[in-house]
């Protein structure tokens, strides 16, 4: 799961070429400060342009997706609030638009090639139109437990971690962390009370290598620049603004090819690549309502001076599931299509429970009911020959 | 890679100057330090300190920090030493070290005298 990137920000520009991708016309804008309408631009930069972090905090995602239409009966989302929620942050008018920035395919070769080559999703939204603790949670539990900020959540019985429920029933998981200097981002609670599931990023590539993958792993990127073992310089690679764009690339080819040259192993794994939210950055599809998980924050935790009951989406984030079962150029269509299906990150445990576990209760409803992400795969395996590697 | 493959993607290098461990940290570094210190509270023993996270301003400061903590929680992930590979010895040193004989070998050997194995 990387960091904090739009689905148009990555995959937006794909739209040109691949007309079942719902991403830019290029006609897409959003006023600033001064009224002006500023169009989307490809212009996205991989490092230096982002680096006021844009506002993805509860309040800050609500300005974007309403235009600044403070909550009430009847308002209408209509993502118009980019710029002004960017400028907010006292990054001066120009510096504002950068928020309207996509990558051109090429400047993406890994992410644009594995979109391309595999399944993407048109409908694949964050959790909660909000920041990254909260939208990750739902990744490991389903549910946030109520919260939609960064503060420590507390894990509240009964639902336990995707990864806990796979041990307990006799199965394998783990998540790996990049490494320690790096660690995990949202859970360390369960790092504390079940350090047995975690490993790290070097670890995940020998259990690839030993063929010795879990059934079912998470992976992080590296959170932080820090000096490696023996004098080397390990780079950030979750993409998180502004950390470099490429890096993250590389990361992603790395997990890939770990997988991919391991003949068995390619032949009986999917790779989900999905990032955690939208990172404050433009998407055009408005976030389609959802089935609660039975939660509410109160007004004085969503900042915007009302409750939220967890009953729609946040903003649409870049997802694509990896398979040689899976035909080259799948997409899967979202809110523009009348049949299309939604996602978000409770699909994830909701998706691994039902595959190894079948049925398990002792989860949200929301869970429960969420859509399948191996949809996509085939009975078909594509020929070795047919699939690419990267040189990295 | 030793397998040949018929479709090869070239991923391009990111450039060293991405590279910079002074970077204040961001709002999620910081929460998640914040988790981290949390979990020290809970952890703290009579006598000892707890760490002062307000002086935690870059990504260098930070990662040091979480690996104390981490390594606290998940010692299993260490990272293993690496391994440095014995100098080979080049044929005249191997000849030299033959005519000089019956010393005791330099280095970390642990053959026996008398016994030592050409390579």
């Amino acid at each position: 799961m990387m960091e904090n990137r739009s689905f148009d920000h990555m995959l937006g520009g794909l739209m040109k070429k691949y007309p079942k991708i719902n991403g830019l016309t290029g006609n897409e804008s959003n006023p600033d400060m001064n009224g002006t309408m500023i169009p989307v631009q490809p212009n996205a930069k991989f490092q230096g342009q982002l680096d006021h972090d844009p506002d993805h905090h509860f309040p800050g995602v609500d300005l974007q997706i309403f235009g600044g239409t403070p909550p009430g009966p009847g308002r209408v989302a209509n993502m118009q609030g980019f710029i002004k929620s960017y400028a907010t942050q006292g990054t001066g008018i120009n510096a504002s638009h950068a928020i309207m920035s996509y990558f051109p395919p090429e400047r993406l070769p890994v992410l644009t090639r594995l979109a391309t080559e595999f399944a993407v999703f048109n409908g694949w939204f964050s959790s909660i139109p909000g920041p990254t603790i909260c939208n990750r949670a739902f990744a490991h539990y389903g549910t946030s437990f109520g919260n939609v900020d960064m503060n420590l959540f507390y894990i509240q019985d009964p639902i336990q971690s995707i990864y806990e429920r796979m041990v307990q029933a006799g199965h394998s998981a783990k998540i790996y962390y990049y490494d320690q200097q790096s660690s995990t981002m949202e859970i360390v609670n369960l790092l504390k009370n079940q350090p047995r599931i975690f490993g790290t990023y070097s670890q995940f590539i020998g259990d690839c290598n030993g063929n010795t993958l879990p059934e079912y792993s998470f992976i992080e990127p590296c959170y932080n620049d820090h000096p490696g073992p023996g004098g080397g310089q390990i780079l950030a690679s979750d993409q998180h603004p502004d950390h470099n764009v490429q890096e993250g690339e590389r990361f992603i080819a790395n997990t890939y090819n770990a997988i991919r040259i391991k003949q068995e192993l390619w032949e009986t794994t999917a790779m989900l690549v999905v990032y955690d939210e939208h990172g404050g950055i433009y998407d055009h599809v408005v976030p389609p309502a959802c089935e609660s998980d039975g939660k509410s924050a109160p007004a004085d935790k969503t900042g915007t001076g009302a409750a939220f009951n967890f009953d729609r989406l946040g903003v649409r984030v870049p997802a694509i599931l990896v398979s040689p079962y899976i035909p080259r150029g799948t997409v899967v269509p979202g809110t523009e299509d009348p049949n299309g299906r939604i996602f978000e990150h409770a699909c994830i445990p909701g998706t691994v429970t039902n595959f190894f576990l079948k049925n398990y209760d002792q989860r949200t409803s929301r869970e429960k009911n969420s859509n399948n992400f191996l949809a996509p795969l085939t009975d078909t395996l594509r020929p070795d020959d047919d699939c690419w590697v990267f040189d990295v | 890679m030793e397998k040949k493959y018929k479709l090869v993607a070239k991923v391009p290098k990111t450039p060293k100057s991405a590279y910079d461990h002074g970077r204040f940290i961001s709002s999620l570094i910081e929460h998640q330090i914040k988790h981290f210190h949390e979990i020290e509270k809970s952890l703290l023993k009579p006598g000892q300190e707890l760490t002062d996270i307000t002086k935690i301003k870059t990504e260098l400061q930070a990662s040091e920090y979480l690996k104390k903590m981490t390594a606290l929680l998940h010692p299993q992930g260490a990272e293993k030493p690496r391994r440095v590979a014995p100098p080979r010895k080049t044929r005249k040193r191997a000849k030299a070290a033959k005519s000089k004989g019956k010393g005791k070998g330099k280095g970390k050997t642990k053959s026996k005298p008398g016994k030592r194995k050409s390579r």
